[in-house]
This record gives C-alpha cells, structure tokens and sequence, in this order.
C-alpha cells in the first residue's frame, strides 16, 4: 500500500506547517485557559492536546489509500453527512440555544464539520466528471446547488448561521474555479443583491443585531458590540510586540469573550502583539499557498479540484475568523481553524489536510 | 485538449491565488491598523477597562536646621479605604467602623452607599487603629499607608517653613517655594479589575521615580526656639498685637532665626486664621521711623556733608516746617551729629537731611536696599515704598529723614543695618543652604552674595562709632545692652497710621531696636520689633530688652567669647545702678557675686568651683563664656581644667558633684 516513492514524495513542508501550527496553538490555548485553570481551564486544554493526537492520527490515516477511492466515496459520504444533519436536529445535543452536536458517548461530535468536506468531494466528483474545457451555464448548476442547499437548509435549522453561510462560500468558490459562463456570472451576483433583504427578515433577532453592530460597532458597547470591542482592544492593547506570554490583561481578566475557541487570535495578538498575528497569518498563507501549488501539479481534475476546495476552507476560515475578531466582518460563529479549542473542527480539519497529502504525495505517480 | 484544460486550471489557480493573497492582505493590514496605528487609543482603553488608581500623597523631603535638627518631615500613617461595591451589608459595616474609628455611622454609611469602587473612609489614622484595622479583615475593606507631615517642634519657625496640605502638596512658606524639591515619589493605589468590576489586587504602590530633595537651612533651631521665647516675653508683658525677631549673619546673610508673634502651630494650621500663617517679616511693610536715622548718617558721612562733630541746633523740641511742626521728645538746643543720633532727635535729623538732600538719601536708601526686594528665597515679599523726588511735598521731603512716609518690611531693616554692620556691603539674605539628595549628595548650595557696596569700610566704621552711643547710658537704648559685649545699634518707634482716620495714631506705635554684636567683628544683626505695644513704645524699652536677651544668649550658643575688660566695666556700671536704687536692697549680694566673677575675669584665670552648686557652677560658667558640662549631683567635689588655668587656653570645663556629707 504504501510503497517506497511513496515515502520519498512524502510532503515534509505540509506536516511542518501543520506541526508549527498545533505547537502555537497549544501553547496560546494554554494562555487563553489560565486564568480558568482551575474551573475546568486545565481540562480543556490537556482535551485539545487528545484531540491533536487524534487528529493526526486520522492525518495519517487519511494518506494510507489512494485518494481516487474517494471520488468513487463521494457520494457515500455526502448522503452519511445529510444522515448525520438530520439526525443531530432530532436527538442533538442542544447547548445554547443551538442543537449542533451529536453525542457518542462521552465525546461530541458536529456533524456540520464534516459536511465541509462532503461538498468538496461531491462538488469536486461533479466538475471532474463534466467535460473537459466547458462554461457552465446557470442550468448546467442547478446540481451543485441542490447538493450545496441540502446541507445548508440543514444546518441552519441547527441553527448555524456562520457555518451555513461558510458551506456556501465554498461552493460558491468552487464553482468559480470550474469557470462559470460570465452572463451567468451576472446573472447570479444580481439575483444575490436582490435575495439580500429577503435573507435578512429570514434571519432571527440575534443573528440582526451583529449585523448591526458589525455595522456600527460603537453603537451599544456593552450589548451587541461588546464582544468585537473588547477583542479589538486586547488585539490593539498587544501592539508592535505585544505583552508577553500570559500577560494579557484582557484575556486575564475574562474581558475577551470565547477566548478558547472563537476568539484564540485575540488572545495571541494581545500576548505577541503583531508580530505574533504576523507569524500565525503567514503560517495560513503559506498552508495555502503550498495547498494550491499542490492542486496546480495534480495530475488529475479531481485531484486538483480536491485541494482547491480544502485550500478554499482553509482560505475562508482564516479570513473570516480573524475579519469577525478584527472587526473587519460581523460575529459569526466560525473557529479558527487549527487554533480554536474545538475536537470535531480539528478532526475534520486535519482529515482534510490528510486528504491534501494524500494528493501531494501521489502528484508524480502515473497508473 | 489535455494541454489547454491543465492551462486553464493553472490561470485559475493563479487567479485563485491573488485573490486569497488579497484576503489575507485584508486581514494583515487590519491587524497592522489595530496593533500599530490606533494601538495607544486601544492600550489606553483596555488600561482604563482594568486599571484604577488612586493617588497617594508623594512623599516629602526633610527640612533640617543648620545642625541637622529636623524641622518638617514625614511619617507614614494609616488609612482606610473601602470598595463600596464589594460590602453588602452596609449597615452592619458602616456600624463596625464608626465603632473602631469613632466617625458618625451616618457619614461612613453614606460613603459605602456612593456607587464607586473606592472612596476613602478616614485618612492618616493612629498607628493603633491602623493595626486594629488590619487585624479586623472586612470584605470590601482595606487599610494602606501613606505619609503625612508632621512638624516636631510645632510652632518654632513655623512662620518660615510653613506647611503642606492633606495631599502633602506645599500651601505655605518654605513647604510650597520649595514644593518642587521636596516633592518625592508619587505612590500610586492601582486598583485591577475584572471585567465584572470586582476589584482584586489593590494595594500595588508604583513609584512614579521622581527623586526626593531635603532642604537645610540657614536656620538655627535653638537661636529660632530663643528669639521666638523672647519675642513672645516681651509682646506678652506690653499686651502688643505682635512682634517680629530676625536674627542675620551679617557677612554671609544667612538668616539663623525669623521669630514671628503670635505663632501657629502647623500640625494643626487649620485651627489658625490665614493671616496668622503669614510670615509678616517679609510679607508686612511698616514705617521704620527712627532707625532710618542710622542710614542718614551712613549716607551724610559718606557723602562728606557733615561730620560726628558737626553742630546743628535742634529748636528747642519744636520745628516748624510745610506747615507743620515736627516735636522732639526732649528739648535740645545745640547738639553733634553723634548726639543727634544717640538721642534721636527729629529735628536734628531734618537739619542734616536738608544739607544731604531729598533726593541723594532716597538714593542712598535705595542702594540699601530699601523699596526693591531683599531677593530672600521666601514667598510674598513686599517691596516698600518711598516716595520719588518729584511727589514728595515740603513735608514729606522733612519727615523721611526720621523715617516717616516711607515703609519697609523688617527684613528689609534688618539688611540695611548689616550692610553697616559688615563694613558697607548689602548682602542677598537666605533661609535655605543647601539642597541634597536622598543620598546626602549637594544639589544646590547657597552661596552668600553680595548685592552691592553702599558705604566704604570707612563710613561704616565712623557710623558704628556713633550707634554704639545709642546702646550706652546717654542713649535711647540702654536696655539693649549685652554684658560683656560691644553693641551698636539704632532704637525706632514710628506712629502707624489709623486705617480709619488715615492719619497717624496716637495710640498706635510699632517699637523697634536693630541692632548688631560685637562691635569688632559682628556675629549677629538682630531686629527686634514689637507691634502696637500698649503703656511705653519706646522702641530701645520696649524692643531693647528682646535684643538683648536673643543676643546674649545666641552669643554664648555660638560660642563667642565676651571680652573680660568689657566685662569688668559692666559690673562696675551694675553696682553703681544697684548703690544708686536702694529700693533694690536684696541685689547687695548679688553685686558681690558680681564683683567676684568681674575679679576672676581681671585674673583672666579659671576659677576654683569647688563647693559650688549645681546652678552656680552652670552660671559662673557661662558668664565667662566656657561650656561647662556637669557630672553627677550635690555639691562639686572635682573640676577639669584645675582652677587657675588661663581662661583663654579654656574652652569648656568639665564638674563632678557628689551629694554633701
């Protein structure tokens, strides 16, 4: 199975980035946690360091076969992960006001996180199997939209804004790159602009006031606008060098919101300052970088198409994420990936980034 | 086909590829605006989310005297703040503390009830109830300390150093022209919080660095604490409204004491009126009247207009002159110059003033230093007045020549006669020596400056010649005489005039004698003036008597010798006195004494103690000048040196004492 080229084709860059990306992540974790050490702080952090182990075990695993396997699995795995999304809304776990996690046993499972990787295989099936040099039209897209609504719908039932909305973009980005006929381009970016209000009565009370207040974010400090203030003032207090290891005040004193999980950037800019942001930002880069210089040397559509689509995940997660603690972009729910505190966003993530080895690795062989 | 679909992917990629380049670009450039461009405003919020201080008063510099003897310092006390958030039950802690600390229990309740994080309860308590409070532990209630100024030897000079407030911030006096220097470090009450505003870790004091000087001063604290006990005396038995006492080192300018009657105490300043505070040595101007003859003389002298033996003749008591008549308090017909001054008679002033001239004496007074300020490095110094040439009517033209129609503060005077004193130069007068730093090290030293020459060694010495006279038995003040010693001077009693009438009174009269000792070399320069004595204002009775009691004393303290022939010839004066007053009768004894130690001194040798008193050793000593340092208790059995040792080989001597029997 795992011959001798295989070994030598081995992607050290890849591993390297993701092993320099768990260190960092680990170590902020454990800052983000200390000031709750003793009320379970501890807890969560020795978890992700279970969850890294874990993660780069199905890493691995993910390299073992040959990655053709799972165009022929797509479509398995896309019915799995709608199985699953139906599921977690009738015996989900519901944990603030959201039903997301399935349970087994004593671990917690999203089954929304996998279904990022589902749309890429499927959508990434669909394009490979389409003819060789063709424009789609917007007829010749309605499958890529249905396969992409399905598990949107259902994950904002959960509800999920952030995460529905995330699925979309990658579609979105993945149609993009099997080239689009430019009037059909037109043609949907109008109909978008004109859906805009109608998405916006769609959206619940809540999900309005941090438009809002991504909007005007001084508006209501203490309400709305709280969480986007105080993360840009830890990320601001950190400045050029930043205040030192477990010495952000902000984060100390619990002023910083989801510290842990959605707001981990914060934490570290406040602690290193921008060159910290700095450091992490181009580690993403380069993962991305090198992600699509992988998809550029596949040997094949699907393959390409594959790593594009991980690429692209990788891409939004990281933009949105930091936007949203920035206050670049409104508060949506999104971790960032890698870094947050969080078991399925991490296993999903690094299956996926098995998947992009398993595409490195085997760019030279010819069947 | 192959080659144009894997061109395709490529562009695509590359396009993919910018726009994820641009993505991040996005997010880059936000953090650089948020961690460089607008970081101070956000440091500076998430600071103020968290960080609360409370500034502690800084600490203060010691004021030492010339000795070293501290005059102001600080002492650390305790006081008790609370977190009015933090406490619950209020009634019940608000009970607790006006028990312990003896405040209104309405009063502490209304503080805890103020929605702040902090509010002081009771600041700079006793160091018991600061260790009652620490021992107490109440939630929400905390105990820290901080300095106060504390003035050991509460009312001496305390007109001169004045005195700082509840933040340790100078408000008067030395406390606040030197506020600056003595200013130490800033401790700081830093308060953090969490994001639900529970306060936790108080207490952190931060040292804003800024270093501490202490001042020394020009002062001597027993020569202050005697000026001020004499002062106080003598305004006391005159019932005066008050009085003011300098005492000059007439060569350097250094100001060894500044008495200022009534006094203040400044642990407690607020119980006193404002103006009691006022250092009025400096800050009040009256006329000098009479003493101003002593700068008409030194000015006539050296402008070679008259001679000490010059004739003038003095009308009888009566002169008429601008439609006025000026009096003389004793009738005189034909008097020298000398005897113009020694007796102060106006008239005869007037007579030497119009042949110097209007116009040269308010120069000669302005080069005296009169009319501008002294330069002395003390707050609110007044300047004077003396009226131009060109206003000055018929009137005023006679009467500044007995220091009429003129003001000037004490100081002032006090200067003048020390540029005579010193052989002609006005010096610049300072209350602080030096500057140093915690560590001992100089960061300023005063130096004595000479303003200007106003009068040659020459003059100053012919003038000195003729204000001896007015300390001798045929001059207006013979009570300001100091045995043993030659002094000159100058006596002053000047009308004030009447706020209401604006005119001057008949009943209102400030008293002065300023005067210097030795003659020869002159330690000292004392003014000794006495505000709106009531019965005698003689300035030589009435200021005389506090002169001499500052001087002798301060001359023995500063270990000046008294010259023995001087001595003698007092003694021989004091018995004439006492065969002269038989209503004295109890003094025969006492005149023998006197004749003994006047015999001793002839001798020139140390006398033989032994068998002495405690008291009588002391006094016999002392009036030859030598410390003498007293062991054990009785009668003196044993002295060192022996008795008949030269007198000037001896400094100090020591006695033992044993109980009799």
């Amino acid at each position: 199975m795992l011959d001798r080229r295989l070994i030598q084709n081995f992607d050290w860059v890849l591993l390297l980035l993701l092993l320099f990306e768990a260190g960092i992540s680990i170590l902020n974790l454990y800052s983000a946690t200390y000031p709750i050490r003793d009320l379970g702080g501890l807890e969560i952090f020795t978890k992700q360091i279970y969850w890294f182990l874990i993660g780069f075990t199905v890493f691995f695993l993910m390299t073992t076969f040959n990655y053709y396997v799972l165009e022929r699995l797509a479509y398995p795995v896309y019915f799995f992960t709608i199985a699953l999304l139906i599921l977690v809304l009738i015996v989900g776990k519901v944990m603030s006001g959201s039903q997301r996690w399935l349970s087994l046993g004593p671990i917690s499972f999203q089954p929304s996180e996998l279904s990022k990787i589902a749309i890429v295989l499927i959508l990434a099936k669909f394009f490979s199997e389409r003819g060789e040099n063709r424009e789609y039209r917007l007829r010749d897209l309605w499958q890529p939209f249905v396969l992409t609504a399905i598990p949107c719908f259902l994950i904002l039932k959960e509800p999920d804004l952030g995460t529905a909305l995330f699925l979309g973009m990658i579609s979105i980005s993945v149609v993009l790159i099997a080239k689009v006929y430019w009037k059909s381009l037109i043609i949907f970016g109008c109909s978008f602009f004109l859906a805009a209000p109608l998405i916006w009565f769609g959206l619940k009370e809540y999900q309005q006031k941090r438009v809002l207040s991504f909007l005007s974010p001084g508006m209501d400090p203490l309400g709305a606008g709280y969480h986007i203030n105080q993360s840009k003032i830890a990320i601001g207090s950190g400045q050029f060098w930043g205040k030192g290891f477990l010495e952000g005040t902000q984060t100390r004193l619990h002023f910083l919101p989801e510290q842990h999980t959605d707001f981990a950037f914060s934490v570290l800019a406040e602690e290193w300052g921008l060159i910290g942001s700095v450091v992490l930002l181009l580690i993403y880069l380069f993962m991305i970088l090198w992600g699509l210089n992988i998809a550029k040397s596949s040997k094949d559509r699907f393959g390409s198409m594959v790593a594009v689509g991980i690429v692209t995940i990788v891409f939004w997660q990281v933009v949105i994420n930091v936007g949203m603690v920035t206050g670049l972009l409104p508060v949506v729910g999104i971790p960032l990936l890698l870094f947050s505190y969080g078991g399925s966003s991490l296993i999903s993530t690094m299956a996926a980034m098995g998947i992009l080895m398993n595409i490195s690795m085997r760019r030279f062989m010819f069947q | 086909m192959k080659v144009k679909e894997k061109k395709w992917i490529r562009f695509r990629i590359y396009a993919v590829t910018t726009f994820f380049l641009l993505g991040f670009g996005a997010i880059l450039a936000r953090a650089y605006q948020l961690q460089v461009i607008e970081r101070d405003y956000l440091r500076g919020t998430a600071e103020n989310g968290i960080i609360g201080t409370t500034k502690l008063p800084p600490e203060r510099g010691t004021i030492y005297d010339r000795e070293g003897n501290e005059l102001a310092l600080s002492v650390q006390v305790g006081s008790v703040f609370a977190h009015p958030k933090q406490i619950k039950e209020k009634k019940k802690t608000a009970r607790q503390l006006s028990r312990i600390l003896g405040e209104k229990k309405t009063r502490i309740l209304k503080l805890l009830r103020r929605d702040r994080s902090f509010v002081w309860i009771k600041r700079r308590i006793s160091p018991i109830l600061t260790q009652q409070m620490s021992d107490l532990k109440m939630d929400g209630i905390g105990v820290t300390t901080e300095t106060r100024r504390y003035y050991p030897c509460r009312e001496i000079a305390a007109h001169l150093i004045g005195f700082s407030g509840a933040d340790n911030q100078g408000l008067e006096g030395l406390e606040k022209r030197y506020d600056d220097s003595l200013k130490g470090p800033q401790h700081r009450l830093i308060r953090m919080r969490d994001a639900l505003g529970r306060s936790f870790s108080i207490n952190r004091t931060d040292r804003s660095g800024r270093g501490m000087h202490h001042l020394i001063l020009t002062i001597d604290k027993e020569i202050q604490y005697k000026a001020q006990q004499a002062l106080k005396i003598a305004v006391k038995k005159t019932r005066a409204r008050g009085g003011h006492c300098i005492v000059v080192n007439p060569e350097t300018g250094e100001i060894l004491a500044m008495a200022v009657v009534p006094e203040f105490n400044p642990n407690a300043f607020s119980k006193y009126r404002p103006d009691q505070w006022r250092n009025r040595i400096v800050t009040d101007c009256f006329e000098p009247g009479s003493t101003l003859k002593a700068f008409l003389l030194a000015a006539s002298l050296e402008e070679s207009v008259v001679t000490p033996l010059s004739q003038f003749h003095c009308e009888e008591g009566a002169y008429k002159v601008g439609g006025r008549v000026v009096h003389d308090t004793h009738k005189y017909g034909k008097l020298s110059v000398s005897d113009i001054i020694v007796h102060s008679s106006n008239i005869g002033a007037i007579k030497i003033g119009q042949k110097l001239g209007y116009a040269k004496f308010s120069d000669y007074l302005k080069n005296f230093g009169f009319s501008s300020k002294t330069g002395v490095d003390l707050l609110g110094e007044r300047k004077g007045f003396i009226r131009e040439a060109e206003k000055a009517r018929t009137i005023d033209r006679a009467t500044l020549f007995f220091g009429q129609g003129m003001t000037a503060t004490s100081l002032q005077l006090t200067m003048a006669m020390a540029a005579i004193a010193n052989g002609g130069k006005l010096m610049r007068p300072y209350v602080v020596k030096k500057i140093v730093d915690e560590s001992g090290g100089v960061v300023k030293e005063t130096c004595p400056k000479v303003v200007r020459r106003v009068i040659s060694t020459r003059t100053a010495k012919r003038v000195v010649e003729v204000l001896e006279g007015v300390v001798g038995s045929e001059g207006t003040a013979p009570k300001a005489a100091i045995r043993g010693f030659r002094v000159a001077g100058k006596t002053g009693t000047s009308q004030k005039v009447d706020p209401k009438t604006k005119r001057y009174s008949n009943s209102k009269y400030v008293a002065i004698f300023v005067g210097f000792v030795p003659v020869e070399r002159p330690k000292l320069v004392i003014l000794a003036l006495i505000d709106e004595p009531k019965g005698v204002a003689y300035g030589g009775l009435v200021a005389g008597p506090v002169f001499r009691d500052v001087g002798s004393w301060s001359l023995n303290h500063l270990k000046v010798n008294p010259q023995p022939d001087l001595l003698a010839v007092a003694e021989a004066k004091a018995k004439a006195l006492v065969s002269d007053t038989p209503k004295d009768s109890g003094n025969s004894a006492k005149s023998e004494e006197v004749n003994k130690i006047a015999g001793e001194l002839r001798l020139g040798l140390l006398p033989d103690f032994r068998g002495m008193g405690m008291r009588e050793v002391l006094k016999r000593g002392r009036a030859l000048g030598l410390k003498v340092s007293l062991k054990g208790s009785g009668l003196a059995v044993k002295q060192k040196p022996e008795a008949g040792s030269p007198l000037n080989a001896v400094n100090s001597v020591s006695v033992s004492f044993n109980p009799p029997g």
